[in-house]
């Protein structure tokens, strides 16, 4: 079975897009367009990575799902890639999360601004979750 | 002061010119320590007055960073998708698509176009904040104006599954205004009662003369703002939860805060009432121009 995706943004468009790269390189994606919404899909099935938009306009936003899903022991040790679209979201992300230094308690594994360059994102795909299969 | 001058054998000539000098040097003391008060309670003021104005510097450069922050996100996330857009076409993952790509391609297009027309609202925004803007005023007929807007806005209407009643009042008093800002300012409420309208709802548009003052009444019956949102709609860049891009609806959060700022410029008022899920009635209110008296 192909490693599945799941893509958080609010811009409908960009996850349109990321789902066409995405599934172009043989993942299944799932897709969520607010917090709520993304923890939600995370409980009901393990997705294998999650993209996550960090500033969403939405009343939960990508710091909400990334600390809900860091505190919960079954789900914590999904890999997350933070995108975000000024680079200043990851300086407030990191100020918002008290820019701990050990691993195990990063928020997230990697950040990468937009716009995405899609090698550069499937490269660090397969650096934390291998290829597709 | 002509010094006096006393006979060498006159003490009291002396006496007196002495009395005269300790006169003058107490009044002298005195004004001495009424300035020296003065100056002190000056300071005191201009030290105050240095603390707030330090105070409302430092509020107005984190606002300022604030709005450049903001900005720049809400103008890098559509390129962002258009960036997207053009990579996906180009890398190839839509050659046997071309329905797909003409798809995509038209909605690269709607997100530049939202840029443009954000970039154009920034840079007006930016000038009614300063003030460098002059509003040319003239006297306005609102009977006139609005109704050359009925076609256009009864168009939008039957677009979105909603239909308009107009009710215009006669006698409505004449206004100063700007004809091509007023225009925005009604554009911007009726098209807003019709985006957040939901299909086969009416909005009703009604106009009245208020004391001494031009009132216009938008009603809708759509999904109305929630309660705590409401003091915020006017801050540049604010949408409700329910008004966000997931409900389909278009724009960009600029609308209402320069609406807000175009009104103020004119002397009006703007209220909002809303109910969630239940409408929005916004009323508009603008200083009727004072009859000449004969």
């Amino acid at each position: 079975m192909p490693k599945e995706i799941l893509i958080v943004d609010d811009d409908p468009d960009f996850v349109e897009t990321m789902e066409i790269i995405m599934q172009g390189n043989g993942y299944e994606t799932r897709t969520a367009r607010n917090g709520e919404e993304a923890f939600k899909k995370v409980k009901e099935k393990t997705p294998d990575i999650i993209l996550l938009d960090i500033m969403m306009k939405t009343k939960t936003d990508g710091i909400w799902v990334s600390e809900k899903i860091r505190s919960d022991d079954k789900l914590k040790k999904i890999p997350i890639i933070m995108i975000t679209a000024v680079n200043q979201d990851s300086e407030m992300a990191k100020f918002h999360l008290g820019q701990e230094k050990d691993m195990e308690y990063m928020p997230v594994n990697a950040f990468m601004e937009k716009p995405i360059e899609a090698k550069d994102l499937l490269k660090e795909i397969k650096k934390l979750i291998g290829g597709p299969k | 002061m002509e010094p006096k001058i006393c006979n060498i054998n006159d003490p009291e000539c002396h006496l007196d010119r002495i009395r005269g000098w300790h006169g003058d040097l107490e009044a002298n003391i005195t004004t001495l320590i009424k300035n020296l008060k003065d100056i002190r309670e000056h300071s005191e003021e201009a030290k105050t007055a240095c603390s707030t104005h330090y105070a409302k510097t430092v509020e107005l450069t984190k606002a300022k960073t604030r709005f450049t922050y903001e900005v720049s996100h809400e103008l890098k996330a559509p390129l962002a998708s258009v960036y997207n857009i053009i990579n996906v076409i180009l890398d190839g993952y839509l050659d046997k698509d071309f329905e797909k790509q003409k798809e995509l391609l038209n909605k690269a297009k709607v997100r530049i176009n939202d840029v443009i027309k954000l970039l154009n609202d920034l840079l007006f925004f930016s000038r009614l904040e300063e003030g460098t803007k002059k509003i040319e005023m003239e006297e306005i007929n609102t009977g006139e104006l609005l109704s050359s807007l009925i076609e256009e806005m009864d168009e939008f209407a039957e677009e979105n599954d909603i239909r308009i009643n107009w009710n215009f009042s006669d006698n409505l008093p004449l206004i100063y205004g700007n004809p091509e800002l007023l225009r925005r300012v009604f554009v911007n409420i009726i098209h807003n009662a019709i985006k957040y309208s939901n299909p086969k709802n009416t909005v009703k548009i009604k106009t009245k003369k208020g004391k001494d003052c031009f009132l216009l009444e938008v009603k809708d019956q759509g999904i109305g703002i929630k309660k705590n949102e409401l003091p915020m709609i006017f801050n540049i860049f604010f949408r409700g939860e329910n008004a966000r891009p997931e409900h389909k609806k278009e724009g960009m959060g600029l609308g209402l805060s320069l609406v807000k700022r175009i009104i103020a410029a004119h002397g009006g008022s703007i209220k909002v009432e809303s109910k969630l899920n239940k409408g929005t009635t916004v009323t508009l209110s603008f200083p009727a121009i004072k009859k000449k008296e004969k």
